[in-house]
């Protein structure tokens, strides 16, 4: 995990400072200070970060974890990344696409990714119980830890986009169509999972990504934080 | 991985199936690998076949996700033979690429496809670069500070990339690595090194939790041995050990007469028991002689005539039996009464009425007991006091059945002329020339002269002292009540009652007439 060393956020930043869980709305400078204490934009994007970097080392070690026992599938048969529910979001898959899209955007993208995804790992966890798989007790315990950082997040996210603007707030509607079942017979169902897994993979390192670069972004009198 | 190889087995299948009908030359390619090092670009490589010796030409066709059209490679060059390069601008993470790789020759050609689900499965950076390491000696510890620096491509500028790091050090002639996990700092401190060994260290990072690099050149660095700390150390542990060694040697100053007396005791000189040597150095004429005959504190006597007329009954007879509620009064008091004569003192006696007659009848016998008396050894005296009167001997016997005390023998016993002396407390020393009937003066005297020798003591009560006989077995271990009601069984006409805080007091004026 991220093991920078904080220092002490300057006032001299312009950044506007979020008290949680006090306000949600600006107040007035002195007030805020009587009641409690201002968390500076940097930090709540600094967890943020973290907790989507956690996101993203679960959902590719559950990969890894699904791969060790390999389904006798052949991959070709295998539904494409094309398939995945999100992949009709439009994010930018380059270095140079991400950091021209605004603030306001990557939030919006990061938030829209993260609430996809509350169904399909419901869905994940009721199946995980009873995954013909070796080491279904593992996925399962890793897909709740998902669903926990997720829940977080999105809530976090919430939160700090409040005070990015409209943009930020808005969030494109993804709905899941796979339904609750993944199959009758024990290779759908390992197929199905192998597949949404991989789905999960890629957007957890998506909403990580763009986290990471809003992170940055928002710290520019603390380049360590890059 | 074992799904990866899977299906490059799959492809070669397919390949070589499919393939092999349209070419005879087995150019299938048969391996196809890719890596971006930066999460910016990346490289394919295939392996060809066994071109039989003709030469052979590959492309690289591929398609993107979202894009329908199909393009070809933008760089063969730039990786090596047989790759393709894909540069910033064709590069597109989180999309899937099918490539299709034809191999053509003069005999025909023969395609591959491959599918990459997204270039973040081959991301693999750099090792670290400019790693090095210095020896801090500061004390209390020396230890390695080891730096280093991101591989040179990698971008962490933007926060597009996310490097983590791990570290690995090891002696130079020890077979295990310690290993350390480091966020995404370049720098780390190590401590755990040991003065006179050589150290070899490693860095290796990865991309976003990608594939880890291969590690970094090795550094070396020995640790210089100190001995200037050993010194230090030695001065240490000579200053502390000599702490309790002098506490020690004051402890002992402090006490030093304790340790003399322990280490050299003082030799006892010869003592004689009960000789008071030092009243002899003295020279005084009083103080050799009671040098010589032992402190003899002779207790003060007080006036008799200031005391109470107390008379000491005694007697054998049954009708004095007294109950126990005499015998279990706390209160004791000893008084005497003469025969006869009431002096107002109380009496909690049963039968007061004493039978003088037959006291005096056995006058006679009194005698004879008398004589008995006087030829028995000295007397089991169990009675707190036991008095003797002018020419009379009172000793209270309350135990020999036989035994008794005679009373009086003269009737001239009213006159305390004879008394000589009274202790104040209980012996009343008699004028030893009026004793008349034979007395044994001297066995009086001896009998008296009780306070010399306190051997046959039995017990002390508060102001009266027993006198035991030697080893008389008949009630000499009795309770004090016992003796009293069997002495007063065995005397007639008298009661006794026993002042606990008084004393007896001979009263030797009682005449039984």
């Amino acid at each position: 995990m991220q093991t920078h060393t904080r220092t002490q956020h300057t006032h001299t930043h312009t950044h506007t400072f979020i008290l949680l869980p006090c306000l949600l709305r600006p107040a007035p400078v002195v007030y805020l200070v009587a009641m409690c204490r201002a968390v500076p934009v940097n930090d709540l994007l600094d967890r943020a970060s973290q907790r989507s970097d956690k996101m993203h080392s679960l959902s590719t070690l559950l990969t890894q974890e699904m791969d060790s026992h390999f389904p006798p599938y052949g991959r070709m048969q295998m539904p494409r990344p094309a398939d995945c529910h999100t992949s009709a979001l439009q994010t930018p898959n380059d270095k140079e696409q991400a950091l021209q899209v605004s603030e306001s955007d990557l939030m919006s993208l990061a938030r829209s990714l993260l609430q996809a995804w509350v169904d399909p790992l419901a869905v994940l966890s009721t199946s995980a119980i009873t995954l013909p798989h070796p080491s279904k007790s593992s996925i399962s315990s890793k897909i709740q830890e998902l669903q926990e950082h997720s829940k977080s997040l999105a809530d976090g996210l919430d939160i700090l986009s409040g005070k990015m603007g409209p943009s930020a707030q808005a969030i494109s509607f993804l709905p899941y169509t796979g339904g609750t079942d993944l199959g009758q017979d024990r290779v759908t169902i390992l197929n199905k999972f192998n597949f949404l897994l991989s789905c999960l993979r890629r957007d957890s390192h998506k909403i990580d990504s763009f986290l990471k670069v809003l992170r940055c972004r928002a710290a520019k009198l603390q380049p360590e934080l890059c | 991985f074992l799904w990866r190889l899977f299906q490059v087995y799959l492809d070669i299948y397919l390949c070589v199936t499919f393939a092999l009908p349209l070419s005879h030359s087995g150019q299938c390619p048969r391996k196809f690998d890719c890596r971006s090092r930066e999460k910016e670009t990346f490289s394919c490589w295939w392996e060809p076949g066994s071109d039989g010796g003709l030469p052979t030409e590959y492309r690289l066709f591929y398609t993107q996700e979202r894009l329908r059209e199909v393009r070809e490679c933008p760089d063969y060059v730039s990786a090596g033979a047989n790759s393709c390069f894909f540069d910033k601008k064709h590069t597109s993470i989180w999309a899937e690429y099918t490539m299709t790789v034809v191999a053509t020759n003069a005999l025909g050609n023969a395609s591959e496809e491959f599918r990459i689900t997204d270039v973040m499965e081959y991301v693999k950076p750099d090792p670290p670069v400019n790693v090095t390491v210095v020896v801090n000696s500061s004390a209390p510890s020396p230890f390695l500070e080891i730096r280093w620096k991101s591989p040179p491509d990698v971008d962490v500028r933007t926060g597009w990339v996310t490097l983590k790091y791990e570290l690995r050090v090891k002696q130079n002639d020890s077979k295990e690595w310690k290993t350390v996990d480091i966020g995404s700092e370049t720098f780390f401190n190590f401590y755990n090194v040991y003065p006179g060994l050589l150290y070899m260290a490693q860095v290796r990072c990865k991309l976003d939790h990608g594939k880890w690099s291969e590690w970094s050149n090795t550094i070396f660095a020995e640790i210089p041995k100190n001995h200037q700390v050993e010194k230090y150390f030695w001065i240490f542990v000579f200053v502390f050990s000599l702490i309790p060694l002098l506490m020690g040697i004051y402890i002992l100053l402090l006490k030093r007469n304790v340790v003399k007396q322990c280490l050299l005791p003082p030799v006892p000189g010869p003592k004689i028991k009960g000789l008071n040597a030092h009243l002899l150095k003295s020279g005084r004429s009083e103080d050799v002689v009671n040098a010589l005959m032992g402190n003899q504190n002779f207790p003060p006597v007080a006036a008799w005539t200031e005391q109470v007329e107390d008379f000491l009954l005694v007697s054998d007879s049954d009708e004095w039996l007294l109950t126990d509620s005499f015998a279990s009064e706390k209160k004791k008091d000893i008084f005497i009464i003469p025969a006869g004569l009431h002096l107002g003192l109380e009496i909690q006696c049963r039968d007061l009425s004493v039978d003088l007659n037959t006291w005096e009848k056995t006058d006679d016998s009194k005698e004879e007991a008398k004589s008995n008396f006087l030829n028995t050894e000295p007397i089991n005296l169990p009675v707190e006091k036991h008095e003797f009167l002018n020419g009379e001997e009172m000793s209270i016997q309350p135990l020999a059945n036989t035994s008794y005390v005679d009373i009086q023998q003269h009737p001239t016993l009213t006159d305390y002329s004879r008394v000589k002396e009274v202790n104040d407390n209980t012996i009343l020393i008699l004028n030893e020339e009026e004793i008349p009937h034979g007395l044994d003066a001297e066995e009086v005297k001896s009998e008296v002269s009780v306070p010399d020798d306190y051997s046959r003591v039995k017990e002390v009560n508060s102001d009266v002292v027993f006198l035991e006989k030697g080893d008389s077995t008949d009630g000499c271990c009795k309770k004090k009540e016992d003796h009293y009601t069997d002495w007063t069984n065995q005397n007639k006409g008298f009661c006794l009652k026993m002042i606990a805080s008084g004393y007896v007091d001979s009263g030797p004026a009682f005449s039984v007439k």
